[in-house]
Formats: C-alpha cells, sequence, structure tokens
C-alpha cells in the first residue's frame, strides 16, 4: 500500500492509496511497488498508470517532471 | 453660496461614485481569494521541488550546468516587469515601474537593457522610454496558469541560453497579506550557486534515475519556471490586495464628503426657508401698514 500525489503548479491531479503505478522514466518506463527504495528519477511527458488500492486503475498524461519515492509515499511533480 | 440644485447635483454624483467604488472592493476582494488559492495550490509543489534539489544540491558544479551559475560580465540586461493590466490599484503600478526605471539609470547605467513587461501598465510605460521593449508576454495575466508562465520562463531560459543576455532580473510585488505587499527586484539568471546550495532539507539516501545530474538538468530549469510562475501569482494577489485597499479608501473618502456635501446643502435649505419667512413677513408688514 502505498500513497501517491500528482502535483502540477496548478493543482493536484490524484491524490490516494495505491499498490502500483507505472511512470514513464526518462530512460524507459517503469513500476513502483510497495516497498520501494527511495529513489528520485525524471520523467519524460507520457502516461502515468495508477492502479488504486480500491482495484479501479486510472491514467494521468503528465508533461515530463520529476518523482520522488519515499517509505511508501510517490510524489511526481509534473 | 451654491444653490440646492447644485449641492444636489453633486450628492447624487458622489453616491454613485461611492457604489462604484464599494463595488470594486467587493470584487477585488473576491478575485483576491482566488488568486490567494493559486498561491496555496502552488506551495506543496515548489517545496517539494526544494526538497529534492536539497538532496542534489552537491552535484551542482559540474560543467553542463555552468551556463546557469556562471557569472558573466553584463552587457545585455534582461529586466522581467511584473505590473498590473489596469489601473485604479493605488501606487501598485508605479512603485514596480519606479524601481524598475531606478534599475535602468542606476544600477545597470550604460547598459543595453531589454524590458519583458508582464501587464500593460509595465508595457505602456516603458513603451515610451529609451529601452527595447518584448511586449510579446504583456497579456499574460489575463487567465494565468502555469502553462503561460512556463512558457515565458522557457522563452527567457532560452534566450539566456543562447547568450542574448548577460543577467535576468524580476522586478514585482510579493505577496504578504491583503494590505501590504513587498517591492522586490532578484536576480533571476545567473543563479547564485551558493544560494542554491544553501537550499537545506531532509538528506535521504536515493537511488537517482538516471543520474544525479540529469536530473539536475531537468529539475533547475523547471525550479527557474516555477519562480516566473510564482512572482506572477505573487504579483496578481498583490495587484487585488492593493485594489481592495485603494477602493476601501476612496469608499471611506466619498463618505466623509457625503456628510459634509448633505451639512451644506441643509444650510442652503435653511438659508433659502429663512429668507421666504423674512419675505413673507416683511410682506404681511407692509400690508398692515397700508
Amino acid at each position: 500500500m502505498m500513497h501517491l500525489e500528482i502535483l502540477t503548479p496548478d493543482k493536484s491531479l490524484f491524490s490516494g492509496e495505491v499498490s502500483a503505478v507505472t511512470l514513464p522514466g526518462a530512460a524507459g518506463e517503469f513500476q513502483v511497488l510497495s516497498n520501494h527504495a527511495a529513489l528520485v528519477a525524471s520523467l519524460q511527458s507520457g502516461i502515468v498508470r495508477i492502479k488504486q488500492s480500491n482495484g479501479h486503475d486510472q491514467s494521468v498524461s503528465i508533461e515530463g517532471g520529476v518523482v520522488e519515492v519515499l517509505n511508501n509515499s510517490i510524489v511526481v511533480l509534473a | 453660496m451654491a444653490n440646492l440644485k447644485e449641492v444636489r447635483i453633486r450628492i447624487g454624483s458622489v453616491t454613485s461614485t461611492q457604489q462604484i467604488t464599494k463595488a470594486m472592493k467587493l470584487v477585488s476582494a473576491t478575485k483576491l481569494r482566488r488568486a490567494q488559492n493559486g498561491i496555496t495550490q502552488m506551495r506543496p509543489y515548489a517545496q517539494k521541488l526544494n526538497g529534492i534539489l536539497a538532496n542534489l544540491s552537491d552535484s551542482i558544479d559540474v560543467d553542463s550546468l555552468k551556463l546557469y551559475f556562471e557569472p558573466k560580465e553584463v552587457k545585455n540586461v534582461l529586466l522581467v516587469v511584473i505590473t498590473s493590466d489596469r489601473g485604479l490599484c493605488g501606487s501598485f503600478n508605479a512603485n514596480v515601474v519606479k524601481r524598475a526605471n531606478l534599475l535602468v539609470k542606476e544600477k545597470y547605467a550604460g547598459k543595453q537593457i531589454t524590458v519583458l513587461p508582464i501587464g500593460k501598465k509595465g508595457a505602456d510605460f516603458f513603451a515610451k522610454q529609451p529601452v527595447q521593449l518584448l511586449p510579446q508576454y504583456k497579456e499574460a495575466l489575463q487567465g494565468l496558469d502555469s502553462t503561460k508562465a512556463f512558457a515565458i520562463g522557457q522563452y527567457i531560459l532560452d534566450e539566456f541560453a543562447k547568450g542574448q543576455f548577460d543577467v535576468v532580473e524580476l522586478v514585482y510585488n510579493q505577496f504578504k497579506n491583503a494590505a501590504t505587499q513587498v517591492l522586490t527586484n532578484e536576480q533571476f539568471l545567473p543563479i547564485d550557486a551558493n544560494a542554491m546550495k544553501a537550499v537545506t532539507g531532509k538528506k535521504n539516501d536515493y537511488l537517482f534515475e538516471p543520474s544525479k545530474v540529469e536530473i539536475l538538468e531537468a529539475l533547475i530549469p523547471r525550479i527557474l519556471k516555477t519562480q516566473v510562475f510564482r512572482s506572477m501569482l505573487d504579483s496578481l494577489a498583490s495587484e487585488h490586495g492593493a485594489r481592495m485597499v485603494a477602493m476601501d479608501k476612496a469608499t471611506d473618502n466619498a463618505g466623509e464628503l457625503l456628510k459634509s456635501l448633505k451639512v451644506e446643502y441643509n444650510r442652503v435649505r435653511q438659508a433659502a426657508i429663512t429668507t421666504e419667512i423674512s419675505e413673507i413677513v416683511g410682506g404681511a408688514a407692509a400690508l398692515s401698514q397700508a
């Protein structure tokens, strides 16, 4: 179980509990699962695919950015 | 002494002015709230960016980032002057323009100066000054969002990278609270490397993907563009705050004026009645003598 937040300067695009997130990393797409090691990665523009804890899937498109993963909390700065 | 009708007309005109200023005050209060919301929405984003930067700041000395940090000999200056689109906000615009003009005349005297105005008032002022003007973003405050601000930021970064400018400075009002704005001019580029190294935050043992330097290459332009956005939001909130205060004062002044006009009106009315009575009495006395 992880907490995901997708922030833009204008508003928060997503905030909630998730079980898996697939991110468009600068060096290729990658997935973050529970208990991932602390990570900072740059992102290119693409789609963030979210597997929510309640079973619903969602996707959010971003224009590049940076992601920080720390203690099961993921923050995407789009 | 003014006659009754003149005073009545003035009372009518002051009353309608007061209604306008009161309405403008209310409108500004609403717009101020919206602008403040924008600032609040942006804050967690900026904080997180800085938090990540704090973990990377030990690697900013690499060559590929030198562009952003290395001070150059100052020949070409870009001033980004953020004002409002409309007036009636007290000395808000005058202050910004005065500060910018001071930079032109003193700090950067003799240099080739280009002004990039954001907000029509600044654009109007600098159109009459002997500086180069880049007016393409003067209306960017209408429907301001991060996309617009980032486009301006990108433009400045591109021009700076091309070597068009050696130093870029922002002049704008920082928002403190509804009644207070802090007039600020800060150097935007090149960045003071020590200030960026001084950004502190919790250091975590991160994995960096693809590498620290590549993340920094993406992060620093983003931080700079966020700074442009923040200045614009601050200026917008300050503008509405300043207008609210100015309109509040105008409403009060109109109230004062109305009060003295009403005294005047009553005095004139009284005088007219007195004259009338003495005329009647005089007439009656003349009749009874006859």
